[in-house]
């Protein structure tokens, strides 16, 4: 399939196709089509979405109930040899409480058939080092999550699914974790993380699939999601030395659909924020007022994210 | 077959390291106990025999053995389920019969850890005391036999369903104990007489003291042998299918 989406990347290793879900009457993930490639993606969604669901067909843990998924050319539900390329940190915990983190990534490393050394260079990754040899019984969350993570490292994969994996991680172990993913994204791996935190997903992906009710509802880099939203104006805000008056001038020239004004700063609402980009500077000049600021308001995640929710 | 060998050691580990080994040991060595309070007031080989063939013997097959067979052949694969570790498994470049096989193995290793032990500890007692080790080794045997045949059934029900301990007791009581004691010719479709015949094929003096429990089936250690690897063959078949078609959820 070469279907020019954005759902779709050029050299896919993981390709999902016409997928549905549905346990019982409860639809969980319905007709998605996407694919992903080298880099990190993020799959975006609030709790209860399909992301879990999505994730676990895409490592064969679930088969769908109609539609395709395929892992390097290979279903995984019937090709367990995909798992020498695949590896998977799930929610769950799914962690040996009885092994210490080495035993347990040593063990993940023996199932995997990895290689002398993996299991030390993966327990550095996530820098467990100072606690490899104690119970994981008695980590923490976050410890639990770098241990899981380790394990998924182990076999050095070109291909590393990751639920929720920054669960439970305090802000130094996530900004290491974070710095990983990127980093294994950058060598070429497919990286694919779900999350539900905005913030999360925009320090981590290039590129983003928003998943909303079992249904892809945008996909691209983030700029590229909020400029589908062609129907949700941008908010713009603006600082001039006569608000007012720029105000009215863009009321009337049609490129802003509302204008708010509170002080020196304008908020403006638009559909067009290249054209209100290109229209303004000269506006601008022939009032002979100043602009000192132009800032879109809601170019982050978070905002996409409410819309995409909201519009549902 | 390292990999083989580690699914084995986790296995052991994760069913005998648990709090629950402590009252299934216990239980273990209730039968070994109860031949030495009934020994102690025998005076004759005869009647020793008897007497280990009578409380004991029906102590071990009817209680200690399909107990410690459920919990660990249903926990094999239940507990990961359970604890969220069979995906841990499942996602590694692995047969899914060779991830069946180590279960089994490792279900059937450590159910042999407690009514093994209970059963040498009887035969042990009968020996001292009246220096009959005949039993020894066809006892184990038998424990051995039976207990592989009941892991295998509770393996698969350990994975289908989150009661299999409800499931299996019942089984074990209602049907093992009840209907095929009650039912002479059903006895050949029950899973504790598989090595229960084998002793006894082993033991001809023992056959006068099980008749009953034995019913139907027709004492001999070569069939129950090779009755009982064909029911471990099916187990790895079935579970192995389960694991590559069923959804971990």
């Amino acid at each position: 399939m070469t279907t020019p989406s954005p759902s779709w990347v050029a050299d896919p290793t993981i390709e999902v196709r016409a997928v549905s879900k549905w346990f019982g009457q409860k639809v969980a993930v319905s007709d998605l089509t996407c694919s992903f490639g080298p880099g990190v993606t993020g799959l975006l969604g609030p709790n209860g979405a399909g992301k879990t669901t999505l994730l676990r067909m895409v490592v064969g843990l679930l088969s769908p109930s109609d539609g395709t998924v395929t892992v390097m050319g290979r279903d995984p539900r019937h090709s367990p040899e995909v798992y020498r390329s695949l590896s998977m940190v799930p929610e769950e915990d799914a962690v040996y409480g009885f092994q210490t983190a080495r035993q347990f990534v040593g063990y993940a490393a023996v199932l995997a058939g990895a290689g002398p050394g993996s299991v030390e260079r993966a327990i550095a990754t996530v820098s467990l080092g100072d606690a490899a040899d104690r119970a994981i019984s008695g980590f923490s969350k976050g410890m639990r999550q770098r241990a899981k993570v380790a394990a998924a490292l182990v076999n050095d994969g070109p291909v590393l699914v990751l639920d929720e994996p920054l669960n439970g991680t305090d802000p130094v172990q996530r900004a290491h974790l974070i710095a990983t993913f990127r980093r294994l994204g950058a060598e070429g791996r497919t990286v694919v993380v779900s999350s539900h935190v905005l913030a999360e997903v925009e320090r981590l992906a290039d590129r983003v699939l928003a998943i909303v009710d079992g249904k892809l509802a945008a996909a691209g880099d983030v700029a590229a999601i909020r400029r589908a939203m062609t129907d949700i104006p941008y908010r713009v805000r603006l600082e001039a030395a006569e608000p007012r008056r720029l105000a009215a001038a863009l009321l009337e020239s049609g490129v802003v659909e509302s204008v708010t004004v509170r002080g020196h700063i304008l908020t403006v609402e638009t559909a067009d924020l290249t054209g209100l980009g290109r229209s303004l500077p000269p506006l601008a000049r022939s009032l002979g007022t100043r602009l000192s600021l132009f800032e879109p308001e809601d170019l982050s995640l978070e905002s996409v994210f409410r819309y995409l929710v909201r519009g549902r | 077959m390292r990999a083989f060998l580690a699914l084995l050691a986790a296995t052991l580990r994760q069913l005998l390291g648990g709090r629950r080994i402590i009252p299934l040991a216990l239980m273990g060595l209730l039968p070994a106990v109860v031949v030495v309070a009934l020994l102690a007031q025998e005076r004759t080989a005869v009647g020793a025999r008897e007497v280990f063939h009578d409380a004991p013997v029906t102590i071990m097959f009817f209680i200690v053995l399909p107990v410690a067979s459920l919990v660990f052949g249903a926990g094999a694969l239940g507990d990961e389920r359970r604890d969220g570790t069979l995906s841990f498994i499942l996602l590694r470049p692995l047969p899914r019969s060779l991830l069946a096989a180590a279960k089994l193995l490792g279900a059937w290793l450590a159910t042999l850890a407690v009514v093994g032990v209970g059963a040498a500890c009887m035969s042990v007692v009968l020996g001292l005391r009246f220096s009959d080790w005949g039993t020894l080794g066809p006892l184990l045997l038998a424990v051995a036999l039976s207990s592989l045949s009941y892991v295998s059934v509770f393996l698969v029900l350990g994975y289908l369903t989150q009661r299999a301990v409800l499931i299996g007791l019942v089984y074990a009581f209602i049907w093992e104990s009840g209907m095929t004691t009650a039912v002479t010719s059903l006895a050949t479709v029950s899973l504790m007489r598989i090595g229960l015949g084998a002793y006894a094929g082993l033991v001809p003096a023992s056959r006068v003291y099980l008749t009953d429990i034995l019913g139907a089936v027709q004492p001999g250690a070569d069939g129950a042998v090779a009755k009982a690897l064909v029911i471990a063959v099916l187990a790895v078949a079935s579970v192995a299918g389960l694991l590559r078609y069923r959804d971990v959820a």
